[in-house]
């Protein structure tokens, strides 16, 4: 059971456009620097993030990418959702088609709970609330990290 | 993200082995017939369990499994540790470490960790039993 490398990796790249002032323009070497995520891996996540409706693209020489939507309309749940192919530990949570006994089985009642479980942990996280914890210990003023 | 093939199977094992065995141990080929599962996947699936102190067998012609504590007494959390080898829902990423990086793994992924554990360790074999007995209750035949 396991989010992929992909998933956690969006969630990298998609932060660290989150972190740049304003509605910024980014292109992928910037974000590569960044995460230290290669840009083929970042082409591929952005290609799925941008289908994903959670990044959007624009072509020309100041082209590049910037979030489709603010901070606080995009949860932690967007990004893996549109990067993970599913974000229940079991297909038969989402598909209870794909197993003829899940109507009556009693471990799927585990996965649903999971699943639920996980789906409202990273449904009520936005990236406005990780840009404001991830500034909050990175600030100067904050002891815990200042030299 | 996905539970092993190894974990589903062995959980409605175990299930099945906690609802047949009250009245003595239970032979693997019978669950395996009853979950329509294969025996040899069965079997290694139950020499782990077996090794984890989860379930006793029973040696013999007439020899089998029984679990080895009462079921209120073993958590989905045990289970599934043995099973998949932990409860990571991600694991935290050794290769070089940025400030972005080491920000999620502390935040996010523990909180994400942190929810599945606790789910897992609030239930126990015993609730799956419950849901059995319910649902049958309820309507004729069901399957675990």
């Amino acid at each position: 059971m396991r989010i992929s490398t992909r998933g956690s990796y969006a969630m990298e790249a998609v932060l660290a456009i989150a972190l740049l002032p304003g509605d910024h323009i980014v292109s992928i070497r910037e974000i590569s620097d960044r995460t230290r995520i290669s840009d083929n891996y970042l082409e591929q996540i952005f290609t799925l993030l941008r289908k994903g409706g959670i990044i959007s693209s624009s072509r020309g020489a100041y082209g590049g990418y910037r979030l489709s939507r603010s901070l606080s309309e995009i949860s932690v749940g967007d990004v893996l959702r549109a990067t993970e192919k599913s974000i229940s530990p079991v297909i038969c949570v989402e598909d209870p088609k794909s197993c003829r006994k899940s109507v009556k089985c009693v471990t799927r009642n585990v996965w649903c709970r999971l699943s639920k479980g996980i789906a409202d942990t990273v449904d009520h996280i936005s990236l406005a609330d990780l840009v404001k914890s991830f500034e909050e210990e990175t600030s100067p003023g904050n002891t815990e990290y200042s030299i | 993200m996905k539970m092993s093939m190894k974990c589903r199977y062995g959980l409605r094992a175990l299930v099945d082995l906690a609802v047949f065995s009250e009245q003595g141990h239970v032979a693997l080929h019978e669950i395996a017939k009853r979950q329509e599962i294969s025996l040899k996947y069965l079997e290694q699936d139950f020499s782990i369990l077996r090794r984890a102190g989860i379930v006793k067998s029973v040696k013999g012609a007439q020899g089998g499994y029984h679990l080895s504590r009462p079921a209120s007494e073993i958590r989905l959390s045990e289970i599934i540790a043995v099973l998949e080898g932990d409860l990571l829902l991600i694991e935290v990423d050794d290769s070089e470490q940025t400030d972005i990086r080491s920000f999620l793994t502390h935040s996010m992924w523990t909180l994400m960790n942190r929810s599945v554990q606790d789910i897992l360790h609030s239930l126990t074999l015993s609730d799956l039993v419950d849901d059995y007995r319910e649902q049958q209750l309820g309507e004729g035949m069901y399957f675990i």
